[in-house]
């Protein structure tokens, strides 16, 4: 009786290893996927350009969009009303929106 | 009726129960168990390093002053970048300085052939191995060395690392 369900434990243990494979590929590739450090550094940059004046800039804002989709693939657009700053970006995968109050 | 018949049952349902529970054992002891898609980990803690590297380097000194990244990129001074992202990076907390190496470029936009990049500082050659790239957004002002090819006009880079470990 005890073999029994000894033998019942191991095969569910072989499974539950057979199963991790799958399982460590899909959550390692959502965090290398997510572009944590773009969009943060993105929203760091912009809340210096309001610093220093430049963020209504339109050579600027051609800058940031056009490298941005030739090295990242991602499309950014931003906009101040000298209140509130309204970002968005969106790479394919992921897509961030965000309105700024308080510069 | 005790005798000797039964020895033989006993010795083999014994040896069969120390083998069961050894394998059991084995099995649950064994929850490390790195898949080849965990490599992605030490590819993320990389990536992270160089962002965070690229970061301190970027932030100023004194309110309305330049970052050591502006200057270095401004002025076209590349053992300015080299020193002080080597030093971020190879830091370690032992006697030894880890052996990252790293590639940087720097990409701009132009009026006239759009985007180009540029290299600013290598501390070896690359030669395809596994590598990650952190990268970080620079906010520059002219004038600018007479070695760049920028546009003169205040403008935004990307400065874009390679950072991979021999």
């Amino acid at each position: 009786m005890m073999a029994f369900i000894i033998s019942i434990t191991i095969f569910f243990l072989a499974l539950i290893v057979n199963e991790s494979a799958i399982v460590g590929k899909t959550t390692s590739e959502s965090v290398l996927e997510f572009p944590k450090a773009d969009i943060q550094d993105l929203r760091n940059e912009l809340l210096y350009l309001i610093e220093k004046n430049k963020i209504n800039d339109p050579d600027i804002l051609f800058d940031i969009q056009s490298i941005s989709m030739s090295r990242k693939g991602a499309i950014v657009n931003y906009a101040y009303d000298g209140n509130r700053l309204l970002i968005h970006y969106n790479d394919g995968i992921t897509e961030y929106n965000e309105v700024y109050i308080g510069t | 009726m005790v005798n000797e018949a039964a020895q033989l049952y006993t010795i083999e349902g014994v040896g069969a129960a120390i083998l069961m529970v050894v394998t059991a054992y084995l099995v649950i002891s064994s929850t490390t168990i790195f898949t080849p898609q965990d490599t992605h980990i030490s590819d993320m803690q990389l990536q992270q390093l160089g962002s965070d590297a690229l970061a301190m380097m970027d932030i100023a000194d004194a309110y309305n002053g330049k970052s050591t990244l502006q200057l270095a990129i401004e002025g076209n001074n590349s053992q300015m970048f080299l020193q002080s992202f080597s030093r971020l990076v190879n830091s370690t907390t032992t006697a030894y300085d880890d052996g990252l190496k790293f590639n940087t470029m720097v990409y701009y936009r132009t009026d006239s052939s759009g985007i180009q990049p540029f290299k600013l500082c290598n501390n070896a050659d690359y030669f395809r191995e596994n590598a990650v790239t952190a990268t970080r957004w620079v906010y520059i002002t002219p004038p600018f060395d007479a070695t760049l090819p920028f546009d003169n006009r205040d403008q935004v880079v990307l400065v874009e690392v390679l950072l991979w470990r021999n």
